[in-house]
């Protein structure tokens, strides 16, 4: 008989979403169990770690230079023929983190508000009775232990196993992720006050290579690329280093993932189980950052098992799934519709879009603003002359 | 149709980063923080874990002829 322990909520991942809601939801007085495969919270790490400055006060996350390896002021975007499109500000815009020591400090915050907090615990199955969840089967250090709680969320990342076995089809097909491989090593030349990202169909197939500085002559460099092509990552990003003649011998870390970037879970919420951050693919499709996505999530969904708690309802979960399509799902969506039209985008067209754009322009487009912005492109010559690069900037109006 | 295969993992080469197992239709791999587990009763041949795995880690080899 294996041990059982007994939850009111059990998270399972300790990446960014599940932390947040562990943390908010111990904070009430309910008992929390945050779960993690892995030995220590936070490494490896799948991500780039660039956030942007206004999610330390929005989410209540100290702003604590133990996990802040640098300030960025903004960014540069580089076409296939070197033309550049920047945007500096003059305060800081976003931060290049430590994930190994920010998830573990997330951890930290949650199960200092009262949650249990278990490393080298991995969920392998959902426990049913009566065709109702009941909790979760999992390894603690190898034993099998039990774990019963009335909620279940699922964070548990890309694999999304736990939402998986609840019986929500968290699948997506191939062409719908990103396939990323990253460096952190010495690097110099580059402005390390801000992010630097190259496009182009032969840099990167359908995303992009970036560089994010953690310190001035260290960074993460890394690329994402669709995930149905038929090179890897790690091809694509070896040969922009080597054509670029940079050197990369001096690597501190190689990480590497798959990133959902084409399009989000629909249902969030299945009976007594939610589904967070990449799990339920809450990514921005345009850069593949996910983790303002999953603070966001995780802070919408906690909020609605708090309401459940508290009233002993549990159909007030499905609010989570509401709240979350109109604070940050109809954002998403019109980021997602511009996404798949860059990806139709010549290395031609990339030029004259980022010889053209200002850095306002890229701003708005990133954030999905942009009618304003393609409406202006639309009258630019070079655009006029080309049918197709109007047919394409038309689908986004 | 397709022919039947079994996913090999070169484990010199995998991060146990579990993009294989997040984009596999059939929950046919399963990775922990320790090892990369194949279940071939799952597997439908689809191949789309060779293709998304980031650093080529993942081969199929044909265990059939076509089905």
């Amino acid at each position: 008989m294996s041990e059982i322990m007994k939850y009111d909520v059990v998270v399972v991942g300790a990446g960014i979403a599940g932390p947040i809601v562990a943390r908010n939801v111990a904070k009430e007085g309910y008992s929390v169990l945050l779960i993690d495969k892995k030995p220590a919270i936070g490494a490896p790490k799948q991500c780039a770690e660039g956030i942007n400055i206004s999610v330390f006060e929005k989410h209540d996350i100290p702003y604590d230079k133990r996990f802040i390896n640098r300030e960025i002021y903004g960014a540069r975007l580089y076409s296939p023929s070197g033309y550049t499109l920047e945007m500096r500000y003059n305060r800081v815009s976003g931060v290049i983190l430590e994930r190994k020591v920010f998830d573990k400090m997330l951890a930290f915050y949650a199960a200092r508000a009262g949650a249990d907090v278990l490393p080298r615990t991995e969920a392998t199955d959902v426990i049913r009775k009566d065709g109702k969840i009941i909790g979760i089967k999992a390894k603690k250090e190898g034993e099998p232990i039990e774990i019963r709680a009335d909620i279940l969320v699922a964070a548990d990342g890309v694999e999304s196993t736990i939402a998986r076995k609840a019986g929500i089809n968290t699948y997506a097909p191939l062409h719908e992720f990103d396939s990323a491989y990253e460096y952190e090593m010495l690097i110099e030349g580059f402005d390390p006050d801000l992010i630097h990202l190259w496009f182009g169909n032969n840099v990167a197939p359908r995303g992009y290579v970036w560089v994010f500085p953690k310190d001035e002559d260290r960074a993460n460099v890394g690329i994402g690329i669709n995930s149905d092509n038929p090179m890897t990552a790690k091809h694509y990003l070896d040969k922009w280093l080597k054509e670029n003649n940079i050197a990369f011998k001096k690597i501190l870390e190689v990480n590497v993932g798959i990133v959902p970037v084409g399009g989000f879970l629909r249902e969030l919420v299945k009976d007594n189980v939610l589904v967070v951050g990449d799990a339920a693919r809450q990514v921005n499709p345009m850069h593949g950052g996910g983790m303002a996505e999953a603070m966001e999530a995780g802070t919408i969904a906690s909020k609605w098992i708090l309401e459940a708690l508290k009233e002993e309802n549990f159909e007030l979960l499905k609010n989570y799934t509401t709240e979350w399509w109109e604070k940050d799902g109809k954002r998403l969506e019109r980021v997602l519709r511009v996404r798949k039209v860059v990806e139709h985008l010549t290395d031609e067209d990339l030029d004259v879009f980022i010889q053209t754009l200002s850095g306002i322009d890229a701003e708005k487009i990133a954030g999905g603003h942009y009618s304003e912005v393609i409406k202006a492109l639309l009258k630019q010559p070079k655009v006029l002359m080309s049918p197709r690069r109007i047919t394409l900037l038309k689908e986004l109006l | 149709m397709t022919e039947k295969v079994r996913i090999i993992v070169d484990k010199d080469k995998c991060y146990l980063c579990g993009g294989c197992a997040g984009v596999c239709p059939s929950l046919a791999i399963r990775v922990s923080s320790s090892k990369w587990e194949f279940f071939q009763d799952k597997c439908i041949s689809c191949r789309i874990c060779v293709t998304a795995c980031p650093v080529g880690a993942l081969e199929a080899e044909v265990v059939e002829g076509r089905a």
